[in-house]
């Protein structure tokens, strides 16, 4: 271990050049660590925010060339999205892309977070330790399998439900989005919860309250914060989301008036067309333009989340 | 931490054995040289079939496929990215929708039949270019106007600008739209999920490669005349293509190599039929 | 409160107690049950056809029987190189968050940028990758370009939980190392990251797994061929997938046991996930095992 060096003040006269104490020339090497990787470490987020950088750029630059064929208002209130006859209305799917993440959300997180409100904070350690890496599990199924199993299982399942003739929609992407979602939100919160040190809900259990008080008053709003976070990674994987919302939603660019309407989403409508589209058109910048915006909604989203979260701490 | 700095090692340790090969890789006489191949989804399996037989034969030749869609393929050579261009149809010439890849030349490969599926519950076994044209122009909306039972019909079809769409449009409509519908309608990405949603959805009807066409779905008739290979090459069921390889100019070098082993009877007679392709010397 | 009125709500707390646990329990076997069928679907179906050729054998076009030899290999190598690559930028960026960004606006910023990374669609960064990498660079699609896009999808999450569990460790265990006069980066070594590794492998395991299924990303930047050969170690040889693979032979492939291979190769990717889960617990427990001691 290297404990051992002693809290000498630093010194910073000169003292680098001669390494003649053993202990001396260790403290030297233990700043000189420090300095570095204080440097190394902001380097890390610094090549974090280049990437996305990069990715604003690289869209971005595309994406703006749209304006210079349509305006603003074309693309943003319109509902009629027909690139074919040149109508870029992109109002109708972006509707869509936010219904659709508040209905997975609305359905993952209640879920998510009770999961792992029971594996940190009820279940038997066996339990615990099974359930775990059983979520991990999920994480690892390709959303093309998610995707084929909506398809074929759950898309039947509704129909009959329904009485709809094909099923697709809003309902049956949001529940894919919502079992594709629960592992990653349901792990982020199960850490942040086991991470609530053991003193609050000592000194809470001590004045007599139940599991159920100790786990919402004291150890759910303590664990707030890790819970906010992994609400957000969910979300923002829902969101990003391609491959399997692509085969469950019906992929048909209008307002999703029912939960069974066919309808398209941003990430849809990009993997679906881009590769069917040549590089030089309005529809190919247009496309560009809604992953451009598929960032900014995030972004926001991912404010409004913090904000809600802020305000929820605030208060207990 | 041991572990951590255990993985870096190895992470270094395998860095340098890999460049090492790298450069060793190069060299040696014969044919040589890196294809990039991109585009049509629908050409793939006859691409990578070949691909593997010519390495056999030109273990020098480094060839790269993927797939994306047609328009990918002529536009990938276009910007240089990809040495061949997999596309559905004759992208060196104005298509609806499309414009004229000027400077490229179109290489035939294959012939590619297309069928009608309908679902299995569907009775209906034969569809006129009418009756075709109003169901996909959202006209005919029920199976019984067409001769089968009293339901609405379902229809699944691929994204604008997907090369079976485009083939699909000009031989089997006519040139007619596919109009979009607020209910009963559906767009796919693939043919195995054209395939896959046709088998599963009942009373749908949608268009595929014939090659994809099992016991899982229906192919009717056009016109009277039942989707076969036969038919194609007799010329009496006319919803087929040719499957293109587009360059950028004359091919050269492996690249010309490749396309001379894919137009190749050898290759046309042996694993192009397998693939139930139909060879293009067949329609001349 | 009168001692009747106390006891009384006492008692509605513990009815409400008892409640809730069982609701909790409720749903966790639910969740479970869901858990259980859908890996019953996926393995029932594949793991039966199961075979050592079939892992080993290169994949076919025409006739039955092929294989996924290359494609899983790739798969591993692919996964590898895109850790080696996302995991020190990662981990370090996660550490720079949660130990030396000030509190202030722009780590506001800096911090939901890194969120708003993690919802970029995996197609953008594929096309991101094609940018670079064949038409920048001009090396065409490669097991290189593939491994780089995909660390770029994985950095976010990465930094995210790394700093969610830095964050975690008591300050009394880090101020205590400081009056032992350690420097920030001694501390930061030998205190915080043993403490926070649980947190920061659990991350890794969800960052390996979404990696090791992802398609959109391979597809655009490493291609839907392989060399053809097993272990081809080339860094600019083409790289398909396990996850490519899959969705190749369930949209296009024409080999007539293209469903079955399907079938299987999904299963595969469960398994192997599943296995990565445990490979990169095991350091953990043997970790645990010492602290106990």
């Amino acid at each position: 271990m290297s404990i051992s060096a002693r809290p000498t003040m630093p010194d910073k006269s000169g003292s680098l050049a001669k390494p003649a104490d053993g202990r001396f020339g260790r403290y030297v090497r233990a700043r000189f660590a420090d300095r570095l990787f204080k440097y190394y470490f902001l380097f890390s987020i610094l090549a974090l925010c280049f990437v996305l950088g990069l990715v604003i750029f690289f869209i971005g630059k595309t994406a703006l060339l749209t304006f210079a064929h349509i305006s603003l208002a074309d693309f943003f209130l319109s509902f009629d999205w027909t690139p074919e006859n040149e109508s870029f209305g992109a109002a109708g799917i972006i509707v869509n892309t936010l219904s659709l993440t508040a209905l997975t959300l609305a359905m993952a997180v209640p879920v998510a977070v009770g999961m792992a409100v029971l594996i940190a904070e009820i279940a038997p350690k066996w339990l615990r330790n099974m359930m775990r890496p059983v979520l991990d599990l999920l994480v690892g199924i390709p959303s093309i399998v998610y995707g084929y199993l909506g398809l074929t299982v759950l898309i039947p399942v509704l129909r009959r439900m329904s009485g709809e003739n094909l099923g697709d929609g809003l309902l049956a992407a949001a529940l894919v989005l919502a079992l594709m979602v629960l592992p990653t939100i349901c792990r982020i919160s199960d850490e942040a919860i086991s991470m609530v040190p053991k003193k609050y809900r000592e000194a809470a259990y001590a004045l007599g309250s139940t599991r159920l008080q100790v786990t919402m008053r004291v150890v759910i709003p303590a664990a707030g914060r890790g819970i906010v976070a992994a609400v957000i990674m969910g979300m923002t994987r829902a969101i990003g989301e391609t491959m399997a919302v692509v085969m469950v939603i019906g992929n048909t660019a209008q307002l999703a008036t029912t939960l069974f309407t066919p309808a398209s989403v941003l990430t849809s409508n990009i993997v679906m067309q881009i590769s069917n589209v040549e590089f030089d058109t309005t529809w190919n910048y247009a496309l560009h333009m809604m992953a451009l915006l598929l960032l900014a909604i995030s972004f926001l989203l991912i404010l409004l989340i913090r904000y809600l979260g802020r305000k929820g701490s605030d208060q207990t | 931490m041991k572990w951590f700095k255990k993985m870096s090692l190895l992470a270094a340790a395998s860095l340098v054995a890999v460049s090492t090969l790298v450069g060793s890789a190069s060299a040696a006489s014969g044919l040589s040289g890196k294809i990039t191949i991109n585009g049509s989804t629908a050409l793939l399996p006859l691409t990578l079939q070949a691909a593997k037989e010519f390495q056999k034969l030109n273990p020098k030749v480094r060839i790269a496929a993927s797939g994306k869609g047609s328009v990918t393929g002529p536009q990938a050579v276009k910007k240089g990215i990809a040495d061949i261009g997999a596309c559905d149809w004759d992208a060196s010439m104005d298509v609806p929708g499309f414009k004229a890849f000027d400077g490229q030349v179109a290489n035939k490969v294959a012939v590619i039949p297309f069928a009608t599926i309908v679902n299995k519950n569907v009775k209906v076994n034969n569809l006129t270019t009418e009756q075709l044209k109003g169901i996909y122009s959202g006209k005919i909306t029920n199976w019984k106007e067409v001769g089968g039972d009293n339901a609405d019909i379902v229809v699944i079809t691929r994204a604008f600008g997907s090369g079976t769409r485009v083939n699909y449009q000009a031989k089997a409509l006519g040139g007619g739209d596919i109009v979009k519908k607020d209910k009963n309608y559906k767009e796919v990405g693939s043919s195995g999920d054209m395939k896959t949603a046709v088998a599963t959805t009942p009373n749908a009807i949608g268009y595929i490669d014939l090659v994809y066409v099992n016991s899982d779905v229906k192919a009717v008739s056009f016109n009277g005349v039942a989707p076969t290979t036969d038919n194609v090459i007799n010329g009496t069921y006319k919803i087929w293509a040719y499957g293109y390889y587009m360059t950028k100019g004359q091919p050269t070098g492996a690249t010309k190599a490749f396309i001379e082993y894919v137009q190749s009877p050898k290759f046309q007679q042996g694993s192009l039929k397998k693939l139930k392709f139909i060879p293009i010397s067949a329609m001349r | 409160m009168t001692p009747t009125a106390q006891s009384r709500k006492m008692q509605g707390s513990l009815a409400y107690n008892k409640l809730a646990t069982a609701a909790f329990y409720g749903l966790g076997a639910l969740v479970l049950l869901l858990i259980v069928w859908l890996l019953l679907t996926i393995l029932g179906k594949g793991l039966p056809g199961l075979t050592l050729d079939f892992l080993t054998k290169v994949p076919e076009d025409i006739d039955p029987g092929g294989g996924i030899g290359p494609v899983l290999f790739n798969s591993f190598y692919i996964l590898f190189l895109s850790l080696v690559v996302s995991i020190p930028i990662g981990v370090g960026a996660g550490i720079y968050m949660a130990e030396y960004a000030p509190e202030n606006k722009l780590t506001e910023v800096l911090r939901i940028c890194v969120e708003s990374l993690s919802s970029v669609p995996s197609i953008v960064f594929g096309m991101l990758g094609l940018a670079i990498f064949a038409e920048y660079f001009q090396i065409g699609l490669t097991i290189l370009g593939g491994a780089v896009s995909l660390a770029f999808l994985n950095l976010p999450m990465l930094a995210r939980v790394t700093e969610e569990a830095v964050r975690a460790v008591p300050h009394d265990v880090k101020n205590a190392s400081y009056a032992l006069g350690m420097t920030r980066f001694q501390c930061i070594r030998t205190v915080v990251l043993p403490i926070a590794l649980q947190g920061i492998i659990t991350g890794i395991c969800l960052v390996a797994g979404r990696a090791f299924g992802e398609s959109a990303v391979i597809l655009l930047t490493a291609g839907l061929s392989t060399s053809g050969e097993m272990w081809d170690f080339n860094l600019f040889a083409p790289g398909e997938t396990l996850a490519v693979h899959l969705w190749y032979v369930q949209s296009e492939a024409i080999v007539e046991d293209a469903a079955s291979i399907a079938q299987r190769s999904a299963a595969v990717l469960v398994v192997v996930v599943l296995l990565i889960n445990l490979l990169f617990r095991i350091p953990l427990w043997i970790n645990n095992r010492k602290l106990k001691r």
